[in-house]
C-alpha cells in the first residue's frame, strides 16, 4: 500500500493566533475511503482545502502524493491539482459552459484533444446517468444533476485522489444515494482514494471505510 | 444583449483613448509642418566687423545651419542718402558686414537668447538682432494652441482610462468564478485568462478599426468637402494607414494591462 496523504503534527490556521487544526498526524493510503466528520466550524473543510493547497500548513508536515505542501511552488501545485478530483457542496460548475464542457474541464486543462474530450464526456455522462444532457447548461439542471456533473468532472481524468466537501449537503435522499454509489464505485473499481468531508455518514454504505473526526478544539481522532 | 453591452463598454472608452492618441499623432505631424514654415520664414541678423564663413558661425552654435551675406549695396540702396552716389563707395568700405542666419529648427525664446550669447562671444561680432518680439508672438500663439490641445487629449485619455477601469471591475465580476474553478483544477495563468485575453484583443482591434475609420472619413470626406485651406494643406498628416497599426498596438497593450490587472486580482477561495 502506498501513502497518498501523510500528515505529521499538522497545524492549520488562517490567522497566527487561531489554530483550526492542531497537531494532526495520520496516514491515508491508496484505495482508502475516508470520511471526515465533526461539528460545524471544526475545520473539516479547512483540512480538505489544505489537501489541494488552498491553505498552507502553519507548522508540521503535510505530504500529498509525496509533495511537501508547506513549500510547494505554484507550477508543482498546478501539476498536483491536475491529478485530483474535487467535488464541492455548491458544485462550482462554470455556468456559462454547457454540461459537456464542464465535465471535461480537467481534460481541457491537461491539453487532451477534442476527440478524447468528447468520447470521455459521453462515457462519463452515461456513467452518472446524464446521457443526453451534455448540451444543457448547469442552471437548467436540478441540484442532484448538477452534483452528478461535479462527480463526472472529478472522475474525468482518473484522479489518484478524490476530495469531496459535503457532496450531498444540498441534496435530497435519492440524489445523495446516487452520489454515494458513484464514489463507492470509483473507490472499489478504480482503487481511487476518496476523502469525504461530511456532517453525517450515510446510513447505508456498502464498502469498508475509515472515519476521522475533528473535535471543537481542532484535534483529529480516528474512530475505530 | 449583455454580451454586446459588455463589449461596447470596453470599445467606447478605448475608441475615445485611441482618437485622443490619433489626434495627438496627427497634431504633432501637422504642427511639425507649421514649425518648419515658421523656421523657414525666420532669420537672425548678425553684424560683424570682418568677413566670415559659415564654418565660423557653425563653430559658435550648433543650431546655425545656413548663413547668407547681405550685400552692402542693397542696404545702401534702401537707405535714402542725401549725398551723391560717388560717396557711397567710401561708405561701403567703412560699413560692417551683415549676415542673415537661418536656424536648424524653431527655437523657443530661451534657446534663441543662448544662440545670441554664443554668437556675441566672438569679438568680431558687434551686434545680433533676433527680432524676438515677432518670433515670440508667433511662438506663443503656437505653443498655447498646442498646450490647449494636448490638455484636452490628456483629459479625454484620463476619462477613457476611468471607464476602462470600471469595465475591468465588471470583467472581474464576470470571469472570476470561472477562473477560480479553473485554478482549483490546476489551470495555468494563461489558460485561466485565455478567454479574457482573446475577448480583449478582439475588442482592442475593433476599437482601432473604428478610430481609424473615423479619421479616414474626416480626412477623405469632411475636410475635402469643406475647402478649408489650412486643413487641406495638411490633409496627408491627418491619417495614414500605418496609424492603424500604431492604434492597434496601443490598444492591445492597454487591454493586456487591463486583463493582467483583472487576473492578478482574482483571489483563490
Amino acid at each position: 500500500m502506498s501513502n497518498i496523504i501523510v500528515a505529521q503534527n499538522l497545524t492549520l490556521s488562517y490567522e497566527r493566533d487561531e489554530e483550526i487544526i492542531r497537531n494532526a498526524s495520520f496516514v491515508i493510503e491508496k484505495g482508502d475511503f475516508v470520511f471526515i466528520t465533526g461539528p460545524s466550524g471544526s475545520g473539516k473543510s479547512t483540512l480538505l482545502k489544505s489537501f489541494y493547497g488552498n491553505i498552507k500548513p502553519q507548522s508540521g508536515t503535510l505530504l500529498m502524493g509525496g509533495l511537501n505542501m508547506s513549500n510547494i511552488k505554484k507550477p508543482k501545485l498546478q501539476e498536483l491539482r491536475k491529478h485530483l478530483g474535487i467535488i464541492f457542496q455548491d458544485y462550482k460548475l462554470i455556468n456559462e459552459w454547457n454540461v459537456e464542457r464542464n465535465v471535461v474541464l480537467p481534460l481541457w486543462i491537461a491539453g487532451y484533444s477534442n476527440e478524447v474530450q468528447q468520447t470521455q464526456a459521453k462515457r462519463l455522462l452515461h456513467h452518472v446517468k446524464l446521457t443526453g444532457k451534455g448540451h444543457k447548461y448547469p442552471l437548467e439542471l436540478s441540484g442532484g444533476e448538477q452534483q452528478r456533473v461535479g462527480v463526472a468532472r472529478a472522475l474525468s481524468k482518473n484522479p489518484f485522489l478524490i476530495l469531496a466537501d459535503e457532496p450531498t449537503g444540498n441534496l435530497d435522499e435519492y440524489s445523495s444515494n446516487v452520489i454515494w454509489d458513484l464514489l463507492e464505485n470509483a473507490c472499489q473499481q478504480l482503487e481511487t482514494t476518496v476523502v469525504v468531508v461530511t456532517h453525517k455518514i450515510p446510513s447505508v454504505f456498502n464498502i469498508p471505510y475509515r472515519h476521522f473526526t475533528i473535535d471543537e478544539l481542532g484535534d483529529i481522532y480516528e474512530v475505530h | 444583449m449583455r454580451f454586446i453591452k459588455s463589449h461596447l463598454s470596453l470599445i467606447f472608452p478605448m475608441v475615445a483613448i485611441l482618437m485622443g492618441l490619433e489626434f495627438f499623432i496627427a497634431f504633432d505631424r501637422t504642427t511639425k509642418g507649421y514649425e518648419e514654415s515658421l523656421k523657414d520664414s525666420y532669420a537672425m541678423l548678425v553684424v560683424a566687423k570682418d568677413e566670415m564663413s559659415i564654418d565660423d558661425f557653425k563653430s559658435w552654435d550648433k543650431h546655425i545651419y545656413k548663413v547668407a551675406e547681405i550685400e552692402k549695396s542693397k542696404i545702401i540702396d534702401k537707405v535714402d542718402l542725401p549725398f551723391k552716389s560717388s560717396d557711397t563707395s567710401n561708405i561701403d568700405k567703412d560699413m560692417p558686414n551683415f549676415y542673415s542666419i537661418k536656424l536648424d529648427k524653431y527655437l523657443n525664446n530661451k534657446e534663441l537668447e543662448q544662440v545670441k550669447r554664443n554668437i556675441l562671444k566672438s569679438d568680431r561680432v558687434t551686434r545680433v538682432e533676433t527680432f524676438d518680439t515677432l518670433h515670440n508672438s508667433n511662438y506663443g500663439l503656437f505653443s498655447s494652441i498646442k498646450l490647449a490641445f494636448q490638455t484636452f487629449i490628456l483629459f479625454m485619455t484620463i476619462i477613457g482610462f476611468f471607464l476602462i477601469i470600471k469595465q475591468m471591475e465588471v470583467w472581474n465580476f464576470m470571469h472570476s468564478e470561472r477562473m477560480k474553478v479553473m485554478d482549483i483544477f490546476g489551470a495555468s495563468l494563461f489558460l485561466r485568462s485565455k478567454a479574457l485575453i482573446v475577448m480583449a484583443i478582439v475588442d482592442a482591434i475593433i476599437s482601432a478599426i473604428i478610430a481609424s475609420i473615423v479619421f479616414y472619413t474626416i480626412q477623405n470626406s469632411w475636410i475635402k468637402g469643406n475647402h478649408i485651406a489650412i486643413l487641406e494643406d495638411n490633409i496627408d498628416g491627418l491619417f495614414s494607414i500605418d496609424d492603424l497599426l500604431t492604434l492597434s498596438f496601443a490598444s492591445i497593450v492597454i487591454v493586456l494591462i487591463a486583463v493582467f490587472l483583472v487576473v492578478i486580482n482574482v483571489k483563490e477561495e
